[in-house]
């Protein structure tokens, strides 16, 4: 959050970007009462999650397309997944990605693929 | 000039070794489409005993199954082949949802890592595939990224393809749907859990085993 006439606004955010929300003084002590006002347990906040994806169609969108960067798998997190199909039909490298800047890479695998390819 | 020659020994050597192994023959698609079903009905119906366990849990089959050297006759023909059950291809795999029918945690976690690798060695497999089953469930929308991915990339590898739209002993089954989605292929509609049009499915096999 900005402070009105800070530089910020015109050299932009940390993330480089130039487009600020504009919020009220007055608007964002009120939220803010708001949000303190409401104390939720974990259990709530869990049920209200389950709730909310309840309503939805789908619950994790397994529809959605799944186009990864360089890596063939995504772990999200212990037991979660993502795929890329396309990477994987098409024979490239089969790297893992465990979180941002962590890969693994299985050379046998890849280089198996290789001499397929060649 | 050397490339072409080359091309020629290669495909030539090919379908000289393809013409005197069993054929083998892939069962793809998504999870809970009943791929092990339909396999169970084919070694049940040809061998009399089952291939594998079934599950309305998704991610049941996690190794690629193989079963060698079932022959089925039809109409004074006879076809032999290999059939190989592969677990369903997925893009996203999460334990939390092996967990909503009760599984432990720790248990469902495993599953999901399982899963994961079953994907990988089903779509390695396909290269070794002479003919494919795509088994989908016929109450669900056919137009999802990993039916098209899978259909796409059999056609660029030139495999053979059938389409089975499984589950039709269900009300929500809809086969014009599948064929309207893949127009390119054949689409024979059967329960594999009960056994209904089994016989227009082993037509179908013959014809696209050539």
């Amino acid at each position: 959050m900005y402070a009105d006439g800070s530089t910020d606004l015109l050299k932009g955010c940390a993330c480089g970007a130039k487009l600020f929300f504009f919020i009220r003084k007055e608007k964002l002590e009120e939220q803010q009462k708001l949000a303190e006002s409401i104390k939720l347990s974990q259990e709530e906040k869990i049920q209200m999650e389950q709730d909310v994806l309840g309503m939805l169609t789908s619950r994790m969108d397994y529809d959605a397309p799944v186009v990864l960067d360089l890596e063939a798998v995504r772990v999200l997190r212990p037991g979660q997944y993502e795929l890329d199909l396309v990477h994987l039909f098409q024979g490239q490298p089969l790297i893992y990605r465990l979180e941002e800047g962590k890969y693994v890479i299985d050379l046998a695998e890849s280089f198996q693929q290789l001499r397929k390819n060649v | 000039m050397i490339s072409l020659i080359k091309d020629f020994f290669s495909k030539f050597l090919k379908d000289l070794f393809k013409k005197k192994k069993h054929l083998r023959m892939g069962l793809y698609g998504p999870p809970n489409g009943g791929k092990t079903t339909l396999a169970n009905r084919i070694c049940k119906d040809w061998l009399g005993e089952e291939m594998g366990a079934v599950s309305s849990i998704a991610h049941e089959t996690r190794e690629i199954q193989i079963k060698e050297q079932i022959n089925i006759k039809s109409k004074g023909k006879e076809l032999t082949f290999n059939l190989i059950d592969t677990p369903g291809i997925a893009t996203k795999i999460d334990y939390e949802e092996f967990m909503k029918v009760g599984m432990v945690e720790k248990k469902a976690k495993e599953r999901a890592k399982e899963a994961t690798k079953g994907v990988i060695d089903a779509i390695k497999w396909l290269d070794d595939m002479d003919i494919v089953i795509i088994v989908l469930d016929s109450t669900l929308d056919p137009y999802s990224q990993v039916n098209i991915t899978i259909i796409g990339n059999l056609q660029a590898r030139e495999i053979p393809v059938l389409i089975v739209a499984n589950k039709i002993d269900l009300k929500k089954a809809n086969i014009k749907r599948i064929e309207a989605a893949f127009p390119q292929y054949d689409v024979v509609g059967i329960s594999a859990k009960y056994g209904k049009n089994a016989d227009e499915f082993y037509e179908a096999l013959f014809v696209l085993a050539g």
